[in-house]
């Protein structure tokens, strides 16, 4: 083993090290210089992120633990940006002078769940996989909490480390049964050895389940509402958005890298599950006023859609996968900036309140439509390619049925996400929100959002680089 | 089969366990609750002396019995209802949560008990001190010096995360 | 093997103890008086609840302690080994313990060493 090999580790060790600047600079700053962290940490991760992307060598470390192969650089770099996308959005919101006592700290958590999700995406036995599983949640917790004086911020963080605990042992259970049957916590020694026998399939369903609840699929989504509506909508925007996307393609790496040999077993799972999130969360996401709370049902139901890609179990679908959270990572935060600017602005999170806004923000209002749109999945913007690709993935297989009960699921959420555009567009207000000044930050934040959706949209060679990667699963 | 000291200790082992577990989460005061956790770890450090492994169970006794319990009743009296009783809870509930856990069970328990498990083939280890340090820090395979590491960053987060939840500002 | 004695050890506690018990309430005369039923036997009788909530300055206490009770356990199998592995184990733990001497500079910074 030698020091070259570390470079291995890249993504990994330069989040670390990001992480550790911040602190060591919360520490030792004086209190008047303070304010410049918030400025040295978008740079230190524009820089991460810039890093990310130079040629990485792929290959195992520590005798089958850590694995990295081309597609997990693609999307470590992928949440990369979305992170960065997170940060400059909360920049605003960290200068209140509510957070001027601990802003620094966010950074600092915010980067350990990333690094925890890395970890879990390279992970080559369930013992990293569970250690990043915890790394990605327990500091994800504290930052619901984060408002600390509002009780919902708490009540928030309780569930979520509640309801994370449990799903944890749950899926400590089914693991310990896997080792119990086969001797091995090693990926590589399981997938081959992997038998179908009722206790492999009750240790799978106890394994599933604790994924599922991460993820927030229906019937396990049940703290997803409350958690989303308590945090801060920046956090919020990261669970949401960055921690489900990651959970997706991990829970997907899983089924191809340990399960591969039930796989009939757990198609029927997925295809169960699939139905249930996409149904249950649109027809919640129809009744909610509050924003935040609509998002998250919306964004429960957008967790089913990626179970299309994941039952087809071949590259299709994790090509469309990876390329469908692109996307999602685009649109949904420049749904999520438009609302955090909203929200820490007036404080108003209904529906209602958004009446006019056309005429007052004409500018928020066109980027939240254009987010919007593509969440729905309408044509010339990404979000349609990637719902498109997703249920190609998934009609390969010859899964017809799903498809069609998911393409009456996307017009169903395309009535709810017009909704909004109505709101903003067509109804009137008597008291509609004032016309805001966003600073550079924030505008900066929804710029790369819009750029990323119609690039993306655009540009066809994202797919096929993607595409090119995801064989060598 | 014969009956030996050592399924007699772990019957005994076994039940307090599983007495004390229901008892922490039937008791209304949360207290007690409290106090049969303890005792539920402590029976589980009775296991790991079974198996003689004398390091997990001395962790088992520091870690859970001495500083996690203590975390959590320190977080109990923290609250300001601490003497508040639990409303006890309604049949319907008490029925079919009863119901779930014993199905549950019954579910995993036949399930485990058809399955034939192959005894392994290795010689038993004895586990010293010197063995869990060669492998907690060998780089090679079943070597643990990766997570050991990345626990660091763990309990850094747990700890930040912790004080930024509980500490009040500074100015008042 | 280990087992046996294990099991002797718990049988003796548990009749020695619980003989002491069980052979005081039999030998040790009994008086009943509603004295007796106080909390403490002496001093003024206390009014209201006796709970109290208490400082969050325990609960912050108890979080650091718990962390390096968690370290300390990672330490021990370390020391152990640390002579034959040499530099690689010293490199490893250096590591470690600069990632968790940051957070305790930090709780040091944001005073939560310091009793209010």
């Amino acid at each position: 083993m030698n020091l070259n090999s570390f470079l291995l580790m890249r993504h990994e060790i330069v989040l670390i090290a990001v992480a550790l600047i911040i602190l060591i600079a919360e520490i030792f700053t004086s209190e008047q210089n303070k304010g410049r962290i918030r400025g040295l940490a978008i740079i230190l991760f524009a820089l991460n992120t810039i890093i990310g992307f130079f040629p990485a060598t792929t290959g195992t470390l520590f005798g089958g633990m850590f694995t990295t192969i081309p597609l997990h650089i693609v999307v470590k770099n992928i949440l990369n940006i979305g992170t960065l996308i997170v940060l400059i959005q909360s920049n605003a919101w960290l200068k209140t002078e509510e957070n001027s006592d601990k802003f620094p700290e966010f950074y600092v958590l915010l980067i350990s769940t990333l690094v925890g999700m890395f970890y879990m995406i390279s992970a080559g036995d369930f013992l990293m996989f569970y250690l990043g599983l915890e790394l990605a949640t327990i500091p994800l917790a504290a930052l619901v909490a984060y408002d600390r004086f509002r009780s919902q911020s708490a009540e928030g963080g309780i569930k979520l480390i509640l309801s994370s605990a449990f799903s944890s042992g749950i899926m400590l259970y089914g693991i310990s049964m896997i080792y119990g049957m086969y001797g091995s916590i090693y990926f590589d020694m399981l997938s081959p050895a992997m038998a179908m026998n009722s206790l492999t399939i009750l240790a799978f369903i106890f394994f599933f389940a604790g994924m599922a609840f991460k993820i927030s699929l229906v019937p396990f989504h049940l703290w997803a509402a409350d958690v989303y509506e308590g945090a801060p909508v920046n956090i919020t925007s990261y669970l949401s958005v960055i921690s489900k996307g990651a959970a997706v393609f991990i829970l997907t790496v899983i089924l191809f890298k340990v399960f591969p040999t039930i796989s009939d077993l757990w198609q029927k799972v997925v295809w169960v599950i699939a139905v249930m999130t996409m149904t249950i969360g649109n027809l919640f996401a129809i009744r909610q006023q509050n924003l935040k709370r609509f998002i998250a049902f919306s964004s429960i139901s957008q967790a089913g859609f990626f179970l299309l890609g994941v039952i087809g179990g071949n590259e299709m679908g994790m090509t469309a996968i990876v390329y469908y959270m692109l996307v999602y990572i685009f649109s949904n935060l420049g749904v999520f900036g438009v609302i955090a600017i909203i929200s820490n602005k007036s404080g108003k999170e209904n529906m209602d309140d958004y009446n006019g806004l056309y005429h007052t923000n004409p500018m928020l209002s066109l980027t939240m439509m254009l987010a919007l749109f593509s969440l729905a999945g309408i044509p010339p913007v990404a979000g349609f390619f990637g719902k498109f690709f997703l249920f190609t993935a998934a009609a390969q297989k010859g899964f017809y049925i799903l498809v069609l009960i998911a393409t009456i699921n996307t017009i169903i959420s395309l009535y709810y996400y017009l909704l909004i555009v109505k709101a903003m567009f067509i109804n009137k207000s008597e008291n509609p929100i004032p016309y805001f000044k966003s600073d550079f930050y924030t505008k900066l934040g929804l710029g790369i959002c819009i750029a990323g959706l119609v690039i993306v949209g655009f540009a066809s060679g994202i797919w096929e680089t993607i595409s090119k990667l995801a064989f060598g699963m | 089969m014969e009956i030996t000291v050592n399924h007699l200790m772990f019957g005994l082992f076994a039940a307090m366990i599983l007495v004390f577990s229901v008892l922490t989460v039937t008791t209304r005061r949360i207290l007690r609750a409290a106090t049969f956790l303890l005792l539920v770890l402590v029976a589980t450090a009775g296991l790991y002396f079974m198996l003689n492994y004398q390091f997990m169970a001395g962790v088992q006794l520091t870690l859970y019995a001495g500083g996690i319990v203590v975390l959590i009743i320190f977080s109990i009296l923290l609250t300001s209802h601490i003497s508040q009783k639990f409303e006890p809870v309604g049949w319907k509930k008490s029925y079919f949560s009863a119901l779930a856990s014993i199905a549950g069970a019954i579910l995993c328990i036949t399930t485990i008990l058809q399955h034939k498990f192959q005894a392994t083939t290795e010689a038993a280890k004895e586990i010293d001190m010197k063995l869990i340090g060669n492998s907690l820090l060998s780089t090679d395979r079943d070597g643990y010096v990766l997570p050991f590491e990345v626990i660091s960053v763990l309990l850094l987060a747990a700890m930040i995360g912790a004080i930024v939840v509980a500490k009040r500002k500074k100015k008042d | 093997m280990s087992g046996e004695f294990l099991i002797l050890f718990f049988i003796v506690a548990v009749v020695l103890v619980g003989g002491a018990i069980i052979f005081s309430n039999y030998a040790a005369p009994t008086s009943e008086n509603a004295v007796k039923h106080d909390p403490y036997e002496c001093g003024i009788p206390t009014k209201g609840l006796t709970w109290l909530q208490f400082n969050v300055g325990y609960y912050l206490f108890a979080i650091i302690f718990l962390v390096f009770d968690v370290e300390i356990v990672f330490v021990f199998p370390w020391a152990v080994v640390m002579k034959d592995l040499g530099m690689s184990a010293f490199i490893e733990i250096v590591i470690f313990f600069f990632v968790l001497v940051l957070g305790l500079m930090y709780a040091w910074k944001k005073k939560a060493l310091v009793w209010e």
